[in-house]
This record gives structure tokens, sequence and C-alpha cells, in this order.
């Protein structure tokens, strides 16, 4: 008991739920043992609450990618039908909406644009005299 | 600046009176029409009175290319030469595609489509097909805008492939129409000041769009290739004619300095300037009217391989009586730029050096080694040209008018 006490209070970093252990002598902790599980799963945890937000470009990759399989099943019977042409149409207009999204992503610096909007406040004050 | 207002009443009333601020909350290129409505018991009758700038002209420029073809590239070099950088629309829809800086309003035609994506899929039409573009709205659009009327502008999402509430565009000193289709309807032709058709060749567009689309997931060669192949047709029947309409021609092809070159980073870029436009004066090298072939590499200037070689001649294309100046080859140090730029004559520049400093201002973009970003940043030069060509004109014949 002594042991387990001590062991919490070394190691403040060892979570509320340290097991109950019986035999005395080493906890098995996973976080206490291998603190680098602890770190993994808490980065996936919150990786996890995190999906539903995704980035412009990789929904455009996607509608991308959706749309050739599109156009390659579509003309598989006629190349040279009407659905078949609006449907390798409409994967250029992805393709250039994606290089678009690129090069916008690439030029983008987070505070430039932060104080195009908000110039006033402290972080994006300038001083020219 | 002094704006000339002219307010003309057009009532028959004479207690009228005139109360109309020059400058609105929309801006000095407005035109304004005010309401007052007298009040006697007899229920009134209302006068209009109808004020407009005199400096109200709207220079409107036409920009056609396929998809793919480096329209934002020259858009971005030719907002650059009237100082300021062009941006969205602040506080608008973030898919917008007009660009605005504080001389230019750049509109994407594909605003004007009439069907969406799904409208176009239903009915197996391309982008490129007439039938999907509303050229009526695209008229009434434009002439509202050049006469200094701000317009109500459909937006077309390219994310989502649906057409977004309007937007306010407001008429700027100069609107440019970039698109698939800006020289195909007779009447927008008509409205254009100068048009600019940026053709480039098979070989090329494909070099261009796997270095566009090979990063993208699910791309390959193949699926480059088909799309390429399937939009031909709808391509050379709708786009393509526009060519011979335009003013401006800037043609891109393969080297022929190189034999047997494939990669497609040596250009061969040729700028096909129409002869007799009004307000614009071809680019010529040495000796107007004649035919020269020059290469600059030698005894004053040394060139690394492949080297540069330029042609100058007069021409004839599709029937239209054209000056032709080509450039073949890269440029890889700063003095062969102002080497170049010094023998080449009706530049349009304000002062010696302005072609290689505004290349060398955007040396990341696309094209900034060879012809493709050295005529266009010479067309930019020639647009401001015109431009200022037209606004003196135009104050010039107000004033007498005025005096007269």
């Amino acid at each position: 008991m002594a042991t387990l006490s001590s062991l919490s209070l070394a190691a403040p970093r060892a979570t509320a739920n340290v097991p109950d252990s019986k035999n005395g002598g080493l906890v098995k902790t996973p976080y206490l043992n291998q603190p680098w599980k602890r770190v993994s799963q808490m980065g996936s945890r919150r990786m996890q609450v995190m999906r539903p937000v995704r980035a412009a470009p990789d929904r455009i990759s996607e509608k991308v990618e959706k749309s050739i399989k599109e156009a390659q099943e579509l003309c598989s019977d006629d190349p040279a039908s009407g659905e078949c042409v609006a449907a390798w149409d409409e994967v250029e207009e992805l393709s250039a909406a994606a290089s678009h999204a690129r090069d916008k992503k690439k030029d983008s610096d987070p505070l430039e644009n932060y104080c195009k909007d908000n110039p006033e406040t402290d972080e994006c004050r300038t001083y020219d005299n | 600046m002094a704006v000339p207002t002219v307010c003309t009443t057009q009532s028959l009333s004479s207690t009228c009176s005139i109360s109309a601020p020059a400058k609105t909350h929309l801006g000095f290129h407005q035109k304004q029409v005010v309401f007052y409505r007298r009040t006697t018991k007899r229920g009134g009758g209302s006068c209009v009175i109808t004020c407009s700038a005199a400096d109200s002209q709207t220079v409107v420029i036409g920009l056609a290319a396929d998809s793919g073809c480096g329209k934002s590239t020259f858009m971005r070099r030719l907002t650059s030469v009237f100082g300021g950088a062009a941006e969205p629309p602040k506080g608008g829809n973030p898919d917008s595609n007009t660009l605005i800086s504080d001389m230019t309003t750049v509109i994407c035609l594909d605003d004007y489509h009439s069907l969406d994506r799904t409208g176009r899929k239903e009915k197996g039409v391309t982008a490129l097909d007439p039938r999907a573009n509303d050229f009526d709205l695209m008229y009434e659009q434009v002439k509202a805008l050049k006469s200094g009327i701000a317009v109500d502008k459909p937006i077309y999402n390219h994310v989502t492939g649906l057409l977004d509430p309007p937007e306010l565009i407001k008429p700027p000193k100069i609107l440019v129409i970039e698109g698939l289709h800006p020289m195909f309807d007779e009447r927008v032709r008509d409205l254009l000041d100068f048009s600019i058709y940026l053709d480039i060749s098979n070989e090329v567009k494909f070099a261009w769009k796997i270095q566009r689309d090979m990063a993208e997931r699910g791309h390959s060669l193949e699926s480059i290739k088909a799309s390429i192949e399937s939009r031909k047709p709808d391509f050379d029947a709708y786009i393509d004619p526009q060519k011979q309409y335009a003013d401006a021609v800037i043609e891109v092809l393969p080297t022929q300095l190189i034999p047997d070159d494939n990669e497609g980073k040596v250009l061969r870029v040729r700028l096909i300037m129409k002869e007799g436009v009004e307000h614009f004066s071809p680019v010529y090298l040495f000796d107007e009217g004649s035919t020269i072939s020059w290469i600059p590499c030698g005894r004053k200037l040394t060139c690394s391989y492949p080297g540069i070689k330029f042609h100058y001649g007069p021409d004839a294309y599709f029937s239209n009586e054209v000056s032709i100046l080509e450039m073949d080859g890269q440029f890889d140090r700063l003095d062969e730029l102002i080497y170049v730029e010094s023998h080449l004559s009706n530049t349009s520049t304000k002062f010696y050096g302005e072609v290689t400093q505004q290349m060398l201002k955007h040396a990341d973009f696309p094209g900034s080694n060879n012809g493709t970003g050295f005529f266009q940043t010479i067309v930019g030069l020639k647009i401001r040209d015109l431009y200022e060509q037209i606004t003196s004109s135009k104050t010039a014949a107000s004033l007498e008018a005025t005096k007269a």
C-alpha cells in the first residue's frame, strides 16, 4: 500500500484510475509503465473528435477522385455520348478547382489573413514612423 | 479631382428642386436617380432627376482561354501592372470568382452558367457548350457595368457546382471578363474595348495539365488524356473560333530549338496583334512592317542552351492583317531580359526596364522565364496604354461639350 501511494505521489502525471493492485509491487497501469502509449491514446482520441472538420483542398480532392471513377464508368459503354463528355468536363472543372485551392493554401499566411480582417488588434498593429 | 456632373431634369414642373449630392455611398461611377415627390394636395407628380458623372467610362477587356491555360496568371500580371493586388470581395461569398483591386474588377464568365453541374450532367452538356450559358444576362450586365450601373451578378460555385445567390458588382474603371466565351456572343463582343485569346497548342496543354493534375490523387496519365480528348470536340466547335475575333492572340507552341523535345519546358510563344485596332499599336522589332529574324545571343550577350530566338513580321491571320512577334527559348538571367526589352519598340512602357521590372516582381509566377510571361506583361502594358488613351479622349470630348 505504501508503495502504491508513493508511486502515485512520485508520478503526478499518472491518471486517477490507477487500478487497485492486490499483488503489491508492479502496478499494471499501461500509462505509468509505457507513457508513450498514454500520449498516443490521448492523441488519437483528440483526432477522433476533430474528424468532422476537413480542410477544403481535401474535400475537393475526394470529389476529383470520385468524378474520375464516375467518368471512367460512364465512358466504358460509349465514349462519344453526351454523358461521358459531360463527366470528363466535370473532372476537368474539379481538377482546376483543386489546383486553385492548393495554390491559395500555399500562398496564405494565417497571420496575414487574420490581420487583413482585423488590423486594429495588437498582433497586427504596424508602426511606420 | 473635379468631377463635372451633368444633371438633367426630365419633368415639366418648375417647382422641382435638385438636391442630388455628387457623391453617394455607392461611389463616383454611379448613375444616380433621385426621386422627389411634390407635396401638394393634388396628389403628387414626381420629378426624376438623373445625374451621371461624366467620367463614368468603364473600359471592358475580354480574355478567352480554355481551363488550365493561364488565365489566372494573366489576370494577376494585368492587375499588377495597374498597381495593387486583386482580391475576392471582402465579406462576401468565400467561393466567389470575382477579383477586385483599385482600378480593376475581374469577372469570371462561369458565373453566367445557366445550368449548374447536375443540370449539365442530366442534359449531357459540357460547360463549353453555349447551351449551358446565359448570354442574354451576360450582355445585359456587361452593358450595365459599362454604362456605370452596378449589377447583382450570380455566382457559380466551382466547389459545389451550384449557382449561389448573387453578389453586388460596382462598375470599376477597368472591367475584365475572363472565361470560355467572352467573344462568342456578338453583342458582348461589340462591348469589348480590347480582347485577348490564349491559344495553347495540344502538346503544351497536355504537358501543363499533367503538371497540374499529377499531384492529385485519382488522376493518372490516361485520365488526363481522356479528359482532354473528350472535351476537344466541344472546344474546337465553340471556343477555338473565338480567336479570329481577338485583337491579340498569345499562341503557345512547343519549341523549335530543341529537336524532339517533349518535356514542354522551353516554349515558342507568338504574339499575334491585329492591325488597325483603335488605341492599340502593335509592338515591333527594329523596323515596323518589315520581317526580322533576330538571335540576341552573340558577342554582346551570352545565353545558355538553348538560347533565344526572335521573329517579327506582318502576316494574315483568319483574313485579318496582323503583326506577329515571336519568341522561342528561355530567359535565364536578368541581363537577357533587359537586353531584349531595350531592342523592342512600342512596348508602351513608362520608363526604361518596366517590362523587366514587372517580370521580376512576379518571378514566381509560371512562365516568368519565357515568352508567355513576357508577352502577357507587354499586353498588360498595352492595355494600360489603351485605358489611358480612352479616358483622356473621353474627358477631352466632355470638356469640349461643356465649353460649347
